[in-house]
């Protein structure tokens, strides 16, 4: 920024750079949003299993937070296993796939096509496969997961320039040595960004898959069954529990991001 | 799309000479028969039951099983068709109103700074939850049936397409940005002449991603109990009918898949046709 020569301001931070603080704008918007949504329902008075209140939700996360968590901790287990198993055999299968180019030339296009396939569709064949209980969510999540991860990781073991290939193997570099000390390294940015992607789909595939059918202390059944029996502060208080482990599971694929690539912290566009 | 696999010091030549076709034509007719191999072998070896996993043939004479109202294809392609129309309905929402939403958010920053955390952090959350809210509440104001599945779809068009658009539209060459400013260009003359093209490659990154999901998202909306068309529905019949009709479950999640694909082709051709300048990566 070359900015390096202009004075500190000397009296703190200004007004003008209250305003600035990133964490200001989103926090405004959040409590306008909560306060006109409150203010709307008070005055327009909608049918409470339509649209209820915030204070409402609240009320009912506050009654059920325990139960409602431990639904949640269900669910996110689910997504979790889903999670480990399809990454990492994505993950495995890519290390294999990009070794050869007629087999990553072969498989991609199939594993990108999966992409365009609603793969939640076909919860009722696992549950059919793997019963009505968790084991079919988490095929379902696995599935999910597994696609985005291959596809990442191939291209992110792909993606060392060929020049450093050249230059570790005119030092007589064996491949594992090639193998751990650069495509490895390379790979990581890419892997993380599929396993961000992969923590967001876990939780949607567990949840939507749950929709299909299963037991009542899972957060999707619980809000399908709220939602039809018109308990909707219920539902909105199970939403509200998913969020949390959702971002919760997101940040903690961070950390360990930040953790395994110390390097990459700084170079983070966004 | 094309990338270059390489491993070191080969040429690669990216892939349209007759001979590299033929070679991944050959591997996909070898995939499919291997696929058919290892499904009936399985079958024939672990002796899974037909509820399971059904013969192919089973699979393919569900398609043609003559019902009341014409053979079985013939209503998946209906129900296809209204599931189709669905996630069209949303899609177009969702993306117009996620391009408004990011020029908006581009235009003003102030905007941008209070509402792209949560467009950012929508993403990493299952919000789609609400899904039989939406479909209960919309059926209860006596909307139409379609309503509901739409506004699902255009949920989850709306998100990617903002995020991409938003950095589309930012993603403009700063000397190029400089040129206009010293023309004393006006901010609209900017934004038509230089942000606009610049966004298009990812807007349809975006609408990739987005034509699948919002396929997703309308047979997400048809699950709950009440809807009667679509190929969700059928899906959860196929569900309940299975151990009668084994293949029958199967024929509908194929149609589904083949829905999803046919509607991430249609935008991947549009790409191709609009975007000759240049191909974002997939």
């Amino acid at each position: 920024m070359a900015a390096s020569d202009a004075p500190l301001p000397e009296n703190g931070p200004t007004r003008q750079a209250f305003w600035n603080r990133p964490w200001v704008a989103p926090l405004l918007v959040f409590v306008l949003v909560l306060a006109s949504w409150e203010l709307l329902v008070m005055i327009f008075q909608p049918p409470t299993f339509l649209l209820p209140s915030p204070s409402l939700i609240w009320q009912s996360l506050a009654g059920q937070f325990l139960a409602l968590m431990g639904y949640g901790f269900n669910t996110f287990m689910e997504a979790l296993g889903g999670f480990v198993i399809g990454c990492g055999l994505g993950l495995l299968t890519a290390m294999l796939v990009a070794r050869s180019k007629w087999l990553s030339d072969l498989l991609l296009p199939f594993a990108i096509a999966s992409n365009s396939v609603p793969i939640v569709a076909m919860a009722p064949i696992a549950i059919v496969w793997f019963g009505i209980g968790p084991w079919s969510k988490v095929a379902i999540v696995a599935v999910m997961c597994f696609f985005p991860t291959m596809v990442s990781t191939v291209r992110g073991l792909t993606s060392a320039s060929p020049d450093a290939i050249a230059l570790m193997n005119s030092y007589a570099a064996s491949n594992w040595q090639i193998f751990t000390k650069l495509r490895v390294p390379s790979a990581l940015p890419f892997v993380f960004n599929a396993l961000k992607i992969c923590t967001a789909v876990s939780m949607i595939g567990a949840i939507v898959a749950e929709f299909f059918g299963g037991a009542v202390n899972y957060l999707g059944i619980y809000i399908k069954t709220q939602a039809s029996i018109l308990k909707t502060p219920d539902a909105w208080a199970a939403i509200v529990v998913a969020c949390f482990y959702g971002l919760a599971f997101y940040f903690a694929i961070v950390l360990l991001e930040r953790w395994l690539m110390p390097w990459h912290r700084h170079r983070e566009q966004h | 799309m094309a990338e270059s696999v390489t491993s070191a010091g080969e040429l690669d030549t990216t892939g349209h000479s007759p001979r590299r076709w033929l070679w991944l034509l050959l591997g996909y007719l070898v995939a499919f028969g291997l696929i058919a191999v290892v499904w009936e072998g399985s079958k024939a070896l672990f002796a899974i039951p037909d509820y399971k996993l059904p013969h192919l043939a089973q699979i393919a004479e569900a398609f043609f099983r003559p019902t009341p109202k014409g053979p079985t294809w013939l209503i998946l392609i209906q129900d296809a068709l209204y599931t189709a129309f669905e996630a069209f309905v949303g899609f177009t929402i969702g993306s117009v109103s996620g391009f408004l939403i990011a020029a908006l958010f581009q235009r003003y920053v102030h905007v941008r700074r209070g509402f792209m955390p949560y467009v950012i952090a929508s993403q990493t959350v299952p919000i789609i939850a609400v899904a039989p809210m939406i479909v209960v509440g919309t059926g209860s104001l006596g909307a139409p049936p379609w309503l509901s599945k739409s506004i699902i779809a255009a949920y989850l068009t709306f998100f990617p397409v903002v995020i991409n658009v938003l950095r589309g539209l930012e993603s403009v060459d700063r000397d190029a940005l400089l040129l206009m400013r010293s023309y004393a260009a006006t901010d609209n003359q900017i934004f038509r002449l230089l942000r606009l093209p610049a966004s298009v490659p990812y807007l349809f990154t975006a609408l990739k991603i987005a034509a699948t999901a919002s396929i997703i998202g309308a047979i997400i909306g048809e699950l709950p109990v009440g809807s009667t068309r679509g190929i969700g529905v059928q899906i959860v019949v196929g569900s309940q009918y299975n151990t009668f009709n084994p293949g029958f479950l199967w024929a509908t999640i194929i149609v589904a898949a083949l829905l999803g694909m046919i509607a991430y082709g249609m935008v991947a051709l549009a790409e191709r046709r609009i975007v000759r300048w240049k191909r974002p990566e997939s």
